[in-house]
C-alpha cells in the first residue's frame, strides 16, 4: 500500500494539502487539506511503512493511546482509500 | 515579436489577432534590454489544437487563452502568481477581490468607481499578475483581463486579498489563510510539473503570509464598496 504517484503533500501557511501533478491533475483538480496528524501517515505510507508500523510510529511522535493511534490511522487510510489515492 | 514591459518583466510577445493586439498596446517597451524573461506566442497548431477542444472558440479566443496561459505559468519562475479576481487601485494601494466566474468581482469594483470616483482605477478586471519583490506583494494590470479591456499599465503594493460572495447585507470579515487555501488555489493557474507546482506553492504561503485575507458577502448597493473599503483599509 502506497500514496499514489502524481500527488504530492506540502505545507502552505501552516497548513497541508495535497495537490495533483501531472496526468492526474488531469483527473484531479482539487485541494484535499490534510490535518498534522494525517500528513505524518501520508510521509510514512510515502515511504512504505504499513499500517502497525505507522501506529507505533504515531506513539512515539504523539502523546495518544494506541487504540486512538490505530483509529487515526484506520480512519486516514480509509479517506485516502475512498479518494482513491492509493495504490 | 514585439517587447513589453509586463509586472517589471520583459515580456516578448507574438500575436497576430485583435484580442492581444489591442490588448498589448499600452504595455509595449521601447526598452533594449540584455535578457528577456518571458516569451510566450500561440503557434497556428496550439491555436487549431485548442479550437478542437473547444468549438465554441475562435482563433482570436485561442490565442489570448495560450498566451495568458504561458505568461502565467512563467510569472510563477519570478515569484509570483495569477490571482483570478477583479483589482482595484484605491490611494496607492491595490485590493483583489477574487469568486467564481459570474458572482459579481467586476460588479464590485464598479461599486468603488462609483462610491470613490476617478481615485479609484480598475487595474486588472479579471487577472492581475501578483509578484512579491524585497518582501512586499504587488499586484500589476496586464494585457489579459478578461471579456473587457480593463487593465492599466500600473503595480500597487497589496492591500488585501477578498473571496466575495452574494448576499443580502454587506457583511466582511478577516480569515485564516487556511479557510481560503482551496478558494485560492481554484483561482490560479496551476503548473502540471512538480518543479513549478512547488515553487507556486511557496510563492502562495509566503503571499498568505504577508497579505491579509477576508470573506465578504456583498449586495449590489453603494454601500457594498464601503463595507469592504473600511474592513480592508
Amino acid at each position: 500500500m502506497k500514496i499514489k504517484p502524481g500527488y504530492l503533500l506540502r505545507e502552505v501557511a501552516g497548513n497541508y494539502i495535497v495537490v495533483a501533478i501531472g496526468e492526474e491533475a488531469v483527473d484531479f483538480n482539487g485541494v484535499i487539506t490534510v490535518n498534522d496528524v494525517g500528513a505524518f501517515i501520508w510521509k510514512k505510507l510515502e515511504a512504505g511503512a504499513e499500517p502497525e508500523e505507522i501506529v507505533k510510529a504515531i506513539l512515539s511522535e504523539y502523546d495518544v493511546d494506541e487504540k486512538a493511534a490505530a483509529a487515526d490511522t484506520a480512519d486516514f487510510i480509509e479517506k485516502l482509500r475512498k479518494a482513491e489515492l492509493l495504490v | 515579436m514585439k517587447l513589453h514591459r509586463i509586472a517589471d518583466l520583459y515580456v516578448g510577445i507574438d500575436f497576430k489577432y485583435p484580442t492581444m493586439t489591442a490588448q498589448t498596446v499600452k504595455f509595449l517597451s521601447d526598452d533594449r534590454p540584455e535578457i528577456v524573461d518571458i516569451v510566450v506566442w500561440a503557434s497556428d497548431e496550439s491555436i487549431q489544437n485548442t479550437m478542437k477542444k473547444y468549438p465554441n472558440l475562435t482563433a482570436d479566443n485561442c490565442e489570448y487563452l495560450i498566451t495568458g496561459s504561458g505568461f502565467y505559468n512563467s510569472l510563477i519562475d519570478f515569484d509570483g502568481l495569477m490571482i483570478h479576481s477583479s483589482s482595484v487601485l484605491y490611494k496607492g494601494a491595490a485590493y483583489l477581490f477574487s469568486a467564481d466566474p459570474g458572482t459579481g468581482k467586476s460588479t464590485h469594483t464598479q461599486l468603488w468607481k462609483k462610491a470613490f470616483g476617478d481615485e479609484a482605477e480598475i487595474l486588472n478586471d479579471d487577472k492581475p499578475a501578483v509578484r512579491i519583490i524585497d518582501g512586499t506583494a504587488y499586484a500589476y494590470g496586464t494585457p489579459w483581463s478578461g471579456k473587457t479591456d480593463l487593465s492599466i499599465n500600473a503595480c500597487a503594493p497589496v492591500k488585501g486579498i477578498c473571496f466575495l460572495e452574494r448576499g443580502t447585507a454587506n457583511e466582511i470579515k478577516r480569515v485564516e489563510p487556511g479557510e481560503i487555501l482551496k478558494d485560492i488555489l481554484k483561482q490560479t493557474i496551476r503548473p502540471s510539473d512538480e518543479q513549478r507546482m512547488d515553487k507556486l506553492l511557496s510563492n502562495l504561503d509566503r503571499l498568505l503570509r504577508m497579505v491579509p485575507v477576508y470573506r465578504l458577502k456583498c449586495n449590489m448597493e453603494l454601500e457594498a464598496a464601503h463595507v469592504s473599503f473600511e474592513g480592508m483599509k
